[in-house]
């Protein structure tokens, strides 16, 4: 952590809000894109970030200054981003058994297939179904390869983000390009089949 | 043969389709909505309950609670069976002067 770092920690540990401002201003687009590219959907993304602020306000006391202000930023971020996908899980299956049942509970959603606003208007298509198998990858595979991908994080920030070695970021981003691999020649089969 | 080099171009254009990708831009005014959020924002009874349990000191308070209590039930249980002891004992006139010790006190 820098110098301009500790003293933006040590305002903010103050209560001051011009500081906090300043975080929210350095870091909303970080957080928002981190958010965006687990859960794929502008209005949770949008939720997750009000939330990773808000809890980031309410832990400063608690932040040691270890590790610097946007892998802390990060962290709660993945954290809340895949909480969210668990809870989302969880209502999908509990709307799966009350349709089995015959309750008329919420109407599901089907889901859609995600088009990110950042992406080349030539590539939306293909981007489209790897967001699609990206959401079928273990959990820290696709943490690794959204940081490295999608955030341009190099291995060893991801590496201290995730809290692991370089060696094991490299081994969660073959992996997961060789599941990205399987899984999209998989789409593409069926789809050319049909 | 053709279809399986269509299909390889296909997942190769997809792993690098996100070269070259713009972040997003959030939604404005975000301070104003973490504000205006903070403000609302209802703890629920869960979030008191977790929030008041997991301070050092109640935890801590917690523990020292549950381990009385087992102390106790422990020295209750090791208690009763000394007064079972006792009282079986008494059940076979172990300790009881019976009138018999009365009438015969001269050896």
């Amino acid at each position: 952590m820098n110098n301009a770092e500790q003293e933006l920690v040590i305002q903010l540990q103050q209560g001051n809000e011009a500081a906090f401002r300043k975080l929210v201003d350095a870091y909303e687009k970080m957080v928002y894109n981190t958010a965006l590219g687990i859960v794929q959907n502008e209005d949770d993304a949008d939720d997750i970030t009000q939330e990773v602020f808000i809890q980031a306000y309410q832990s400063l006391t608690d932040f040691k200054g270890a590790s610097k202000i946007s892998t802390w930023l990060y962290r709660i971020t993945l954290g809340k981003a895949l909480d969210l996908e668990k809870k989302k899980k969880r209502k999908k299956r509990f709307g799966f058994v009350q349709a089995l049942f015959g309750s008329s509970g919420e109407e599901t959603v089907p889901a859609v297939e995600f088009d990110h606003p950042g992406v080349q208007l030539e590539n939306k298509e293909n981007a489209a179904s790897l967001f699609k198998a990206l959401k079928q990858l273990p959990d820290n595979q696709r943490i690794a390869f959204t940081l490295h991908k999608m955030e341009g994080r190099s291995y060893n920030e991801v590496a201290e983000i995730m809290d692991t070695t370089v060696t094991a970021v490299e081994s969660l981003m073959a992996r997961g390009r060789t599941n990205l691999k399987k899984i999209l020649s998989t789409y593409y089969e069926s789809k050319f089949n049909n | 043969m053709q279809k399986k080099d269509l299909i390889q171009q296909r997942v190769e254009a997809a792993l690098n389709s996100m070269d070259g990708m713009q972040p997003a831009t959030p939604e404005p005014y975000l301070l104003t909505r973490i504000h205006a959020r903070m403000n609302t924002r209802e703890v629920t009874v869960w979030e008191k309950a977790v929030w008041f349990l997991s301070r050092p000191v109640v935890a801590i308070v917690l523990c020292l609670v549950i381990v009385a209590n087992m102390m106790v039930v422990v020295s209750n249980q090791s208690r009763q069976s000394n007064v079972a002891a006792t009282s079986q004992g008494d059940d076979f006139s172990y300790t009881v002067a019976t009138i018999y010790d009365s009438e015969n006190v001269q050896p």
